[in-house]
């Protein structure tokens, strides 16, 4: 069922509503990702994109819909999903009184991997992401872009089948948001399914395969940015498309 | 099912870690955890201890004016120079108005005021008795009121007044014995033919043996040490759900609980790593507050602390005290939204449990009301299970109903923590 499954994510009609909020979050979202691809769903903030991962990671309820994560439904199958997916959450979600390596030989212990397979895992993906100096001072000392490097390994270090990145370049340097971006393209070479959500549409347009642009909690577009950008020739670059689509900007915020 | 406790044995093991290295490197909490329950233990001891002792070492500044020039007033001043505790300033000729300004002044903290002809008047009284007695008169003859008026500092607090009074009380009632015993005899010498005389005669007729209820085998003698060292560590041991509620609103706030959400741990082994490290912390507490009862407070002329013969009763208590603590200081954590919120909430109502628990003030003086309420405090289920060792030097089985009802509340707020996530789950 999970490496058979066509979709890696695949959403259908997902309703989310907030206590005291009229319009429902999520208004019937329904969302396909496949397996393998490098997948951007944009948006402006407050339109639903966090509460969507935190469904498919399970730290939300939903109120109608389905979501399957590798085929296995998030209500029934839970504690397998978690297995599949890293999550990295847009806050810096990690233990900010041990050091870089302390906290990624916790997190991987928690996901079962033990003794010289966890040691190797974690100087590779230092080493990859141009940490291993740092590796031994505690994550408080890291600078914001070394944070946020530390933050995506937390989520790859199990080598999961599908990575959820919220927000991942949000206040970082130039330098690291290049590496970072880089980084992604090459895990998704290596085969892992790449979900990345962000409000930076450009960002998405340079290393997505697909996006998608959601607005009143449903996804109003969806395909290759490239090919989106022949289809609506009008517009000079996807944000432009998505004003003429929404009439909204992306650096608008929702009520 | 022996896979998954041997995966959940794994996780938790990397949790524990955490935690572990999490507590080590908070050097600000270790203070907390340890430093300030020690203080407060040596001071609180001791504090107890020279309030039981204050006649002893503390001279205290008195104002006593004399206006009778008679043998009772001499007799009073004599009492009271005798008592040793106080430091005797005389004034004369002034009125007990006078004396009230000196008081409220804070010039001194007592005064006392013998009116004019008090020896004249006890004596006029002694020999109407008399004469009655002996005319066989059943009428009570007319008796002259003779007021001895005590002024005491309104900033005194009640239990320096009360140990004032009752010392001032006793010296005055035996001085009035004395002297209503002498000036019996002398106006019954004047009227009887047969000469007494009442120089051979002792007030103090029987003697009172007083002894603590403790088993005669009992190394334990009660005193403020055995009293206050079980009492104020069990307040300390309570005293961590500041830090335990504080560490899990952190890692919520943080995010990093998010981050443990979404891997293959579940929210029971979260806590119950937390709890594990917690309760491991609060018996390290204990044990360290127990070594210095024992061995440092000696040094500081207190008595050592003796822990009676049962170690298993102790252990039970101590570890069933953690328990209590460790289960509402996770049940705050989780309820309480903010760090500021769990820090006031966590300290104050740990504080109310040790007012109402009988901590700071003995359960049998508080009113029936009180009494009834403080049955609804831990604290003061952890203290009887404490007296019991410490105190009355019982065994496992005496502690075992209040041990019971401290493991019983731990686990019901422990379990209360995961209803409320299961409820109201979402934090962000």
């Amino acid at each position: 069922m999970l490496e058979s499954a066509v979709y890696a994510i695949d959403i259908k009609g997902l309703v989310k509503r907030y206590k005291g909020r009229v319009n429902p979050t999520l208004n019937s979202l329904s969302l396909r990702v496949e397996r393998g691809s490098l997948f951007g769903l944009v948006a402006p903030n407050g339109a639903g994109k966090t509460t969507t991962i935190e469904i498919m990671c399970g730290l939300k309820g939903f109120d109608s819909g389905d979501v399957k994560i590798s085929g296995l439904s998030v209500k029934d199958s839970l504690s397998a999903i978690k297995n599949i997916i890293g999550f990295v959450p847009q806050d810096i979600a990690l233990f900010p009184s041990l050091t870089g390596r302390e906290n990624l030989r916790v997190i991987g212990g928690i996901y079962g991997i033990r003794g010289v397979e966890l040691k190797l895992r974690i100087d590779e993906l230092l080493a990859q992401f141009g940490l291993t100096n740092s590796a031994d001072k505690l994550i408080s000392e890291y600078s914001g872009g070394m944070k946020r490097r530390i933050n995506i390994i937390a989520g790859l270090i199990h080598r999961p089948q599908i990575i959820i990145l919220d927000e991942p370049t949000v206040g970082v340097d130039a330098q690291s948001r290049n590496l970072i971006l880089e980084e992604l393209v090459k895990i998704n070479r290596g085969g892992t399914t790449v979900m990345f959500i962000s409000h930076y549409l450009e960002e998405a347009e340079s290393i997505c395969d697909r996006v998608a642009l959601m607005d009143g909690g449903r996804v109003v577009l969806e395909g290759n940015p490239r090919e989106l950008a022949e289809q609506h020739r009008d517009c000079k670059n996807l944000e432009a498309l998505y004003f003429k689509l929404t009439g909204k900007q992306m650096r608008d915020t929702y009520e | 099912m022996s896979r998954f406790f041997a995966d959940s044995a794994g996780r938790m093991k990397y949790l524990l870690l955490k935690d572990f290295i999490m507590l080590k490197r908070d050097i600000g909490g270790i203070i907390l955890m340890f430093v300030m329950p020690i203080a407060l233990v040596v001071l609180m001891a001791n504090l107890q201890e020279s309030t039981f002792n204050v006649v002893k070492g503390v001279k205290i500044p008195l104002l006593l004016i004399n206006n009778d020039a008679g043998e009772l007033g001499l007799a009073i001043e004599r009492e009271v120079e005798s008592s040793g505790i106080f430091e005797i300033t005389k004034g004369e000729g002034s009125s007990v108005s006078d004396m009230e300004m000196k008081i409220s002044a804070s010039e001194y903290l007592l005064g006392i005021f013998i009116p004019e002809e008090a020896t004249e008047m006890i004596k006029g009284n002694v020999q109407r008795y008399v004469v009655s007695a002996f005319n066989g008169i059943d009428k009570v003859p007319f008796k002259e009121d003779v007021k001895l008026t005590i002024v005491v500092d309104p900033t005194a607090n009640g239990s320096f007044y009360s140990l004032i009074m009752s010392t001032i009380q006793e010296k005055a009632q035996k001085v009035q014995f004395a002297f209503i015993m002498k000036e019996i005899t002398s106006q019954v010498n004047d009227i009887s033919p047969v000469v007494i005389s009442a120089d051979n005669f002792s007030g103090e007729q029987f003697t009172v043996d007083a002894k603590f209820a403790v088993p005669e085998d009992s190394n334990i003698v009660p005193n403020a040490v055995q009293h206050n060292i079980p009492a104020w560590s069990l307040f300390a041991i309570f005293f961590i759900v500041v830090s335990l509620a504080g560490n899990i609103i952190k890692e919520r706030e943080g995010g990093s609980f998010t981050r443990l959400l979404t891997m293959p741990c579940t929210y029971t082994e979260y806590l119950l790593s937390k709890a594990l490290i917690y309760i491991i912390v609060a018996l390290l507490q204990f044990a360290i507050m127990l070594l210095i009862g024992m061995y440092l407070i000696p040094f500081i002329g207190l008595p050592a602390l003796e822990t009676g013969h049962s170690l298993s009763a102790l252990i039970f208590m101590a570890l069933s005290a953690a328990v209590a603590a460790i289960g509402y200081g996770i049940a705050i954590g989780n309820i309480a939204r903010t760090n500021q919120q769990a820090s006031v909430f966590g300290a104050v109502s740990v504080v109310i449990f040790a007012a109402i628990g009988g901590i700071w003030i003995p359960i049998f003086i508080m009113s029936p009301l009180m009494q009834i309420i403080s049955k609804l405090s831990p604290l003061n289920w952890g203290m009887s299970g404490f007296y019991q060792i410490f105190l009355r030097d019982e065994g496992l089985i005496s502690v075992l109903p209040y041990g019971g009802a401290l493991l019983l509340f731990g686990t019901l707020s422990f379990l209360a923590a995961l209803l409320y996530k299961k409820l109201y789950g979402q934090y962000s």
